[in-house]
C-alpha cells in the first residue's frame, strides 16, 4: 500500500508560524468554511457538494425488498462509502482504510442511528415488504473535511429524492412509475450535520495569555494532517446533538468543548439555510412556470377524503 | 419503555439503587498475567475486562509499512469480546465497525498520552479481552489498558481515566429538571443518552468524548461536567491500586 506522503519540513514550519500570527495559509478565518457549493443531478437524489476542492456525490437509490425477520415494521437504510484510489493513491480498492472506517461509522452515527430517515414510514407490507433506501457516497477529491462534506451530501440527496409512489390492496403492491404518479419525498425527521475542529498546539512562544490551542473549521488535506487532534460533533439546527466523537488525540479543556457545540451550532444553521435555499430553487428550475403545481393539485383534487 | 425514568423521579434512585453521582463499585488489580509485560483486570460494576500489553517490541511488520516505522512507537489495540459476555451469544465478525472504532480510540488515545518518542520504531501491543458486559465499556477498557501500561512500566504523561455520564431527560424533551447521572449500566446505557469521558489525570482536559445518542444541546454541559467530576474519582481509584501494588514489591523486596 502506497504510503501518503508526509508534510515536508518547510511546509511544516511555514504552517505554523503563519498559525502563530492567526494566518490561514489560505487567507480564511479560524471559524471561516470553504466556498460551500451544492449541485443536484437530473435524477432525484443525486447531490454532488464541493468545499473547496474536495469534491463528494452522493446517489440515493430505492428498491422493495424485504425487512429483517427481527424488525418486520422497518425499512432498510444503507450508507456505503467508497474511497477510490482516484481520491488518494493510499486509498484502495476493497481493503478499507481507517479514514473509510471512521467515515462510515461518522455518517452512520449521524443519519443513521439519530434516525434522520424514518424507517418505519418505509414499510410496505408488514414482514414481506419494505422500501430499502441505500445512499452510496464517492469521494470524487479529497483536500481534507471529508466527514463534513459528505455528511452535506448525504442530507441533501436525501432531501431531493422522490420515491416511487406506492397503494396496497391486501396482500398486493402497485409501484407506480414515474410517469404514472409524481414520487413522494422521504419522511426525514430531522436534518442532522457534521462540524469538524481541529486542534492544534498553542503556539510555543505565545502571547503571555496561556490561552489553549488554537481550533481550525473547515481544515484542508495539509492542514488535517498536521493537528494534533479533532472532535465531529453532529448537530440538527434545532440544536440536538446527535453525535460527538473525539477519539483521543491532545487533550482538550471540557469548556472549550462546550464551546465548540455551540459554534457547531451556528455552522450547522448556516449549512441548513444554504441547503434549503439551493433545494427551493432546484424545485423552482425543475417547475417551470408553476405548471407541476396547477398538476399536483388537480390530482389532488380527484382523490375523494 | 422508559422505565428507568419513570421511577427515577419518585425515589431518585436509579435501577440499581444509586444516586444520580454515584459510582457503581470499581476494583482493578495489577500484573494478574505473569506472561505480559504489563497486565491488569479491572471490574466496573458488572463490566469486567482483562488487559495485557506487550512491547515496547520491535514490530513484527518490517518494511515501514505502518506508522511503526517512524520516529516514534506505534501503539496496538485489539479488542476481543468473548461469546459469554453479553446477554445473547452473537457471533462478531473480525472486522466489527464498532471495535474497530474503539480500538483506534484507544491507539490514538495513548499515542498521545504515552512518551511514543522514547521508543522509535517499535510496537507497543494492547489485548484488551472482555469478559462480561454491562454498559461502560470504552470506559472499562480506556481504565485497564491505564493500569496494564503502568505495570508494563511504559512512561505516560498521566493517567488516563474514563467513565460515563448520562442523563434523565429523552432528547426530545427539553425538559430543565433533566438529572445528569454518572456510570451508566447496560439497561441505562439502552434508554438513556449517554456520553463517555476520559479525562487526563485530575484536570479537565478532555482526552476522549464519545456521545452516540440524541441529546438536547443543553443536557451537554451537565453531563459533562459529571463525567469530568466521575474521572476524578476512577483516577481516585485506579491511584490506589498503583500504590498498593508498589507498597506490597516495596515490602517483598524488604523481606
Amino acid at each position: 500500500m502506497p504510503r501518503e506522503v508526509e508534510p515536508s519540513q518547510n511546509e511544516k514550519q511555514f504552517f505554523t508560524k503563519a498559525l502563530s500570527e492567526n494566518i490561514r495559509i489560505d487567507g480564511r478565518g479560524f471559524d471561516e468554511f470553504r466556498e460551500l457549493s451544492l449541485e443536484f443531478g437530473d435524477e432525484h437524489g443525486v447531490a454532488d457538494v464541493r468545499l473547496g476542492k474536495t469534491r463528494v456525490l452522493t446517489h440515493i437509490t430505492a428498491e422493495v425488498t424485504s425487512p429483517f425477520p427481527d424488525r418486520p415494521f422497518d425499512g432498510l437504510f444503507t450508507i456505503t462509502t467508497e474511497l477510490s484510489p482516484m481520491t488518494s493513491p493510499s486509498f484502495e480498492v476493497n481493503r478499507p482504510t481507517e479514514t473509510e472506517l471512521l467515515l462510515s461509522r461518522m455518517l452512520e452515527k449521524t443519519i443513521r442511528r439519530s434516525s434522520a430517515l424514518d424507517t418505519e414510514s418505509l414499510c410496505l407490507i408488514a414482514g414481506q415488504k419494505v422500501w430499502s433506501i441505500r445512499a452510496d457516497v464517492h469521494v470524487l477529491s479529497s483536500d481534507g473535511n471529508l466527514t463534513d462534506a459528505a455528511c452535506i451530501s448525504i442530507i441533501a440527496a436525501l432531501q431531493h429524492f422522490r420515491k416511487p409512489d406506492t397503494s396496497t390492496s391486501g396482500e398486493g403492491v402497485t409501484v407506480y412509475t414515474l410517469a404514472e404518479r409524481e414520487p413522494v419525498p422521504l419522511s426525514l425527521l430531522h436534518h442532522p450535520l457534521c462540524v469538524t475542529f481541529s486542534f492544534y498546539p498553542p503556539p510555543a512562544e505565545g502571547n503571555g495569555e496561556g490561552e489553549g490551542e488554537i481550533t481550525l473549521l473547515d481544515t484542508t488535506h495539509l492542514e488535517e494532517s498536521l493537528r494534533a487532534g479533532s472532535v465531529t460533533i453532529s448537530m440538527n439546527r434545532h440544536g440536538e446533538v446527535c453525535q460527538i466523537a473525539k477519539l483521543g488525540g491532545v487533550a482538550v479543556d471540557a469548556v472549550t468543548l462546550l464551546h465548540c457545540t455551540s459554534v457547531a451550532l451556528v455552522k450547522v444553521k448556516e449549512i441548513s439555510a444554504f441547503v434549503a435555499k439551493r433545494l427551493e430553487q432546484e424545485s423552482r428550475r425543475k417547475d417551470v412556470d408553476g405548471k407541476m403545481k396547477t398538476l399536483l393539485s388537480s390530482e389532488n383534487a380527484r382523490i375523494p377524503g | 419503555m422508559p422505565l428507568d425514568t419513570s421511577t427515577y423521579s419518585l425515589a431518585l434512585l436509579r435501577l440499581d439503587g444509586r444516586r444520580w453521582n454515584e459510582l457503581r463499585r470499581l476494583t482493578a488489580q495489577i500484573s494478574t498475567q505473569a506472561a505480559a509485560d504489563g497486565s491488569s483486570y479491572l471490574e466496573m460494576g458488572n463490566t469486567k475486562v482483562i488487559c495485557t500489553v506487550t512491547g515496547p517490541a520491535e514490530g513484527k511488520r518490517t518494511g515501514g509499512a505502518g506508522t511503526g516505522g517512524g520516529n516514534e512507537a506505534e501503539v496496538r489495540v485489539e479488542i476481543g469480546i468473548a461469546g459469554f459476555s453479553g446477554v445473547d451469544r452473537k457471533r462478531r465478525g473480525r472486522n466489527d465497525k464498532r471495535i474497530s472504532e474503539m480500538q483506534t480510540t484507544i491507539s490514538n488515545t495513548f499515542a498521545s498520552s504515552l512518551f511514543t518518542h522514547l521508543y522509535p520504531h517499535s510496537t507497543i501491543n494492547i489485548n484488551i479481552h472482555i469478559l462480561s458486559q454491562d454498559g461502560s465499556l470504552l470506559a472499562a477498557c480506556l481504565n485497564a489498558s491505564t493500569l496494564a501500561l503502568i505495570d508494563a512500566g511504559i512512561p505516560m504523561r498521566n493517567y488516563i481515566c474514563a467513565c460515563t455520564a448520562g442523563s434523565t431527560s429523552s432528547h426530545s424533551a427539553n425538559d430543565e429538571a433533566a438529572d445528569p447521572l454518572l456510570d451508566l449500566n447496560n439497561l441505562e446505557e439502552q434508554e438513556l443518552p449517554f456520553l463517555t469521558v476520559a479525562t487526563v489525570g485530575e484536570s479537565d482536559e478532555v482526552a476522549v468524548l464519545v456521545l452516540e445518542t440524541r441529546v438536547q444541546m443543553g443536557r451537554l454541559e451537565g453531563m459533562l461536567a459529571v463525567g469530568v467530576d466521575g474521572c476524578k474519582q476512577v483516577r481516585e481509584i485506579l491511584d490506589g491500586v498503583v500504590r498498593r501494588r508498589g507498597k506490597r514489591i516495596l515490602e517483598s523486596a524488604a523481606v
